[in-house]
């Protein structure tokens, strides 16, 4: 058996594809793209398909991580080119590779976040963002009953940038993500939303990357 | 995307309804074709992108070089809100164009409940609901399915119906339209043209009076259109267009798989199953067209299920042919076969071999009726031994759970019809219960879903009176309180919806302004119970002045003109006469392989019935 992971790109329309429809997409994906697969055992085999990490409805991703299983060695172009041609509109596999770090490994995403300027200020953000009180609900697990929590988020970011671009802010941030604690730009936007009063939902979410607890790429 | 709607879909459910993009979606430059068709299922997408006409006509129209099909599905209530706030119209999810710059809006009529979606998604679009105040070329605004064998409830907003089989009637319409579009013609030449096509009804060209009684005295053609309009039928499913794609949807729908359907008809001929004779005569694909076509889809798509579609698969003449061959290759490539629609008296042996390799779903069975009597009254010739002796096979096979489908108001239903329900399913129980090997620790559950029986068009029991809303109660009360086993579970339907669907099922054209009222007062999604206001339809029949009574539980004379009179799908009016006899008698007809019935229908294809 040979594992291997995929980095795919999702841009525009399909960021409204949820994560659980993701993963059946791919599914269907790797059956349609004639690589030799390897199926799970069992009743109902199906192909090994493991997305390491969620990507929230709405937010685009340069370069998200699954794992899949193969029988038989095939070159990584191969493997990309093969998915390339039965992917849907929107959907890329940009890299194959063997895996390097462990799925457990991944600390930190790193997420361009685009504002309208009519919808807030620079000002407004910075304020917001140097504050240290922003925070948001989350549902959390209190034993086995599904509770809120009020989460800090001020406390949870890593680091940001504020930049012009052009009738938009963009905000660079690094936030926590992994399978023991994550926070999305969508949450850090409703914490200012709460704080401003008001709705601002940005246009446009971005992960570029994924990152171990040293901030280095996730490979 | 639209900046518009890229802002409001991160506002509503399951925003991936209403991106487009999904894998094996058409789509073409606009420019360059002639005719752009936007085919609208008046559901939800989840229910719409589980339709097979959908697939089949979309896959056939785009094989066209000078057309282009969309899809469009009504938004649902959250969705619907966003765009009426920002003042985004209805659009096709391929395109993103609004819909009112279609030259074809065709709507698919799958059921009576869906209608005042169709008058919101005209809406939605910004076109007038009603034909009339449509006064140009395009859009056209065209409707189909199963509901279309009596349109006159909606016959107000068509411009034109297609009746019977959709693959050959709407190229020949698409042709006709690009000649006179290309002509520049008004609407009322092109409409004149399209009602000598055969299958095609224009509505607007029958003229219908009223007796004082309320019933139809006369339903008149005019401007040169056919006294009667029939239906079409494919004759050679084997030849006829079948997608070698489908539209794979992003998010799960109810029915996620390949579909494919055997054959067209059934030889049953059930009493009160519209389906049956609507879709007369019967007609077989062989297995080995069904068995490429199966492996073109499951490559295109990705799917790993198939679903063998008919009235009654195991009727299908080369059942275990079909399955050895698809056998041949499926379980490499992990496909599950699903085989719904199975009959409990011919449930062979052999067919439950085969299907051993294939995925377990829960069984169902469809007895219909509690008594001998009654299943004799309906046709269903299914007896009690059958049905225990099934359950006995698949209770040793493993199966613990059985879901078992009735009807509650029948004619000539008795309590003690009512009650034979109750036995019936206690006595599945029984058998259970008497297995000598039974699984330890483990108890069978038998559901028993109790739906409403609603008289249909073109049935033998289409002159019935609908039991009443008070009758359908007291039945539910009775079955419910005659059966006090905890291993058997009982659901209904409810009788307020199934009231409605037997208004429209059987209901002339003065109903279009009840519809329409009831839309304007807010009624959308009827067939979704957290949607549905009875209050308002009951207050809407009253504001026109019209009894939901006269329609649903009234006795019809056999010599009444009926409002689909006009309309002919191939069984003889004299054939369903002879079957409401029989049905009085409780006497059955043989299924057709064994005798044929003479119901008509195969006049329509050259005298020939695949039996």
């Amino acid at each position: 058996m040979y594992d291997v992971r995929i980095r795919l790109s999702k841009r525009g329309r399909i960021k409204f594809v949820s994560h659980l429809d993701m993963f059946r997409l791919m599914q269907r994906a790797v059956r349609r793209a004639d690589i030799p697969l390897w199926y799970t055992e069992g009743f109902n085999p199906h192909p090994y398909v493991s997305y390491l990490l969620a990507l929230p409805l709405g937010v685009e991703g340069l370069s998200e991580p699954i794992d899949i299983r193969l029988v038989e060695e095939m070159p990584a172009e191969e493997v990309q080119a093969r998915l390339n041609a039965v992917l849907p509109e929107g959907l890329r596999v940009e890299s194959v590779a063997a895996p390097f770090h462990k799925p457990a490994e991944i600390a930190f995403g790193r997420y361009e976040v685009f504002l309208d300027k009519s919808d807030i200020s620079k000002e407004e953000l910075t304020e917001a963002l140097e504050c240290g009180e922003l925070t948001c609900e989350k549902s959390g697990k209190s034993g086995h009953k599904k509770i809120m929590k009020t989460v800090n988020v001020s406390e949870h970011i890593r680091r940001y940038a504020v930049d012009d671009a052009g009738e938009q802010i963009k905000l660079e941030v690094v936030l926590p993500a992994g399978s023991t604690f994550n926070l999305n730009p969508l949450q850090l936007m409703e914490a200012v939303s709460a704080r401003l009063g008001r709705r601002v939902y940005p246009p446009l979410t971005v992960r570029t990357a994924l990152l171990c607890a040293d901030e280095s790429e996730f490979r | 995307m639209d900046k518009k709607l890229e802002k409001i879909l991160p506002l509503v459910q399951k925003p991936a309804r209403y991106t487009g993009g999904e894998l094996n979606s058409v789509v073409k430059d606009k420019n360059a074709v002639d005719i752009r068709f936007a085919f609208c299922f008046p559901d939800s997408y989840e229910i719409g992108m589980s339709h097979l006409g959908i697939k089949i006509l979309y896959s056939l129209i785009n094989a066209r070089q000078d057309a282009w099909c969309e899809r469009v599905f009504a938004p649902w209530p959250d969705m619907e809100a966003q765009m009426r706030d920002n003042g985004i119209p209805l659009y096709a999810l391929e395109s993103g164009d609004p819909v009112a710059a279609f030259d074809i809006v065709g709507f698919t009529l799958q059921y009576e409940l869906c209608y005042t979606n169709v008058l919101n998604m005209l809406d939605l679009a910004g076109l007038p609901v009603r034909s009339k105040d449509r006064k140009t070329l395009f859009p056209l605004v065209v409707g189909g399915g199963p509901c279309a064998c009596n349109p006159e409830p909606m016959a107000d907003f068509f411009d034109l119906f297609m009746l019977g089989d959709g693959e050959e009637v709407t190229n020949e319409l698409l042709d006709l339209y690009k000649a006179h579009k290309r002509k520049g013609s008004s609407k009322t030449e092109f409409l004149r043209d399209a009602s000598k096509l055969p299958g095609i009804y224009v509505p607007a060209f029958y003229d219908v009076a009223y007796q004082e009684d309320g019933t139809v005295g006369a339903i008149v053609p005019k401007e040169g259109a056919p006294e009667k309009i029939v239906k079409r039928v494919v004759r050679d499913l084997d030849r006829v267009f079948y997608p070698d794609s489908f539209v794979v949807p992003f998010i799960d729908v109810v029915f996620d798989r390949v579909t494919h359907e055997i054959f067209r008809g059934c030889i049953r001929g059930c009493r009160f199953c519209q389906a049956c004779f609507l879709s007369r005569p019967i007609r077989e694909k062989t297995p080995e067209t069904i068995n490429e076509q199966c492996k073109a889809l499951c490559r295109n798509t990705g799917y790993d299920e198939i679903s063998l579609c008919s009235l009654s698969s195991s009727d299908y003449s080369h059942i275990e042919e079909l399955l050895s061959r698809l056998l041949d290759w499926t379980p490499d490539e992990k496909v599950n076969i699903a085989l719904p629609s199975l009959r409990v008296d011919n449930f062979s042996d052999e067919l439950l071999q085969k299907l051993t390799g294939v995925r377990k779903s829960g069984l169902t069975f469809a007895p219909e009726a509690g008594t001998q009597r009654m299943r004799d009254v309906i046709n269903k010739n299914v007896t009690e031994e059958e049905l225990l002796e099934t359950a006995r096979v698949a209770f040793a096979g493993g199966y613990s759970a059985v879901k078992l489908y009735f009807m509650l108001g029948l004619p000539t239903e008795t309590p003690e019809d009512v009650q034979g329900i109750a036995a019936l399913a206690r006595r599945v129980v029984d058998e259970y219960y008497a297995m000598p090997d039974k699984p330890k620790g483990r108890g069978v559950s038998v559901s028993v879903s109790a739906s409403n029986f609603v008289p249909k068009p073109f049935t033998p029991f289409q002159w019935e009176p609908q039991a009443t809303r008070e009758e359908l109660k007291e039945k539910q009360t009775l079955l419910l309180h005659s059966c006090p086993s905890k291993k058997v579970n009982i659901s209904f339907h409810d009788i307020d919806t199934s009231f409605l669907e037997g208004v429209f099922a059987r209901g002339d054209r003065r109903l279009s302004d009840v519809i329409e009222t009831a839309w304007k007062q807010g009624c959308i999604f009827d067939s979704w119970n957290d949607h549905f206001k009875f209050d308002k339809w009951m207050e809407s029949f009253a504001a026109c002045g019209l009894s939901p009574e006269f329609y649903a539980n009234r006795r019809r004379d056999y010599g009444e003109t009926l409002p689909w009179d006009h309309l002919d799908y191939g069984v003889s009016k004299g054939y369903l006469e002879r079957e409401n006899e029989k049905a009085k008698r409780a006497e059955t007809t043989a299924n057709c392989k064994i005798k044929c019935a003479g119901c008509g229908a195969n006049k329509l294809n050259g005298g020939h019935c695949d039996v």
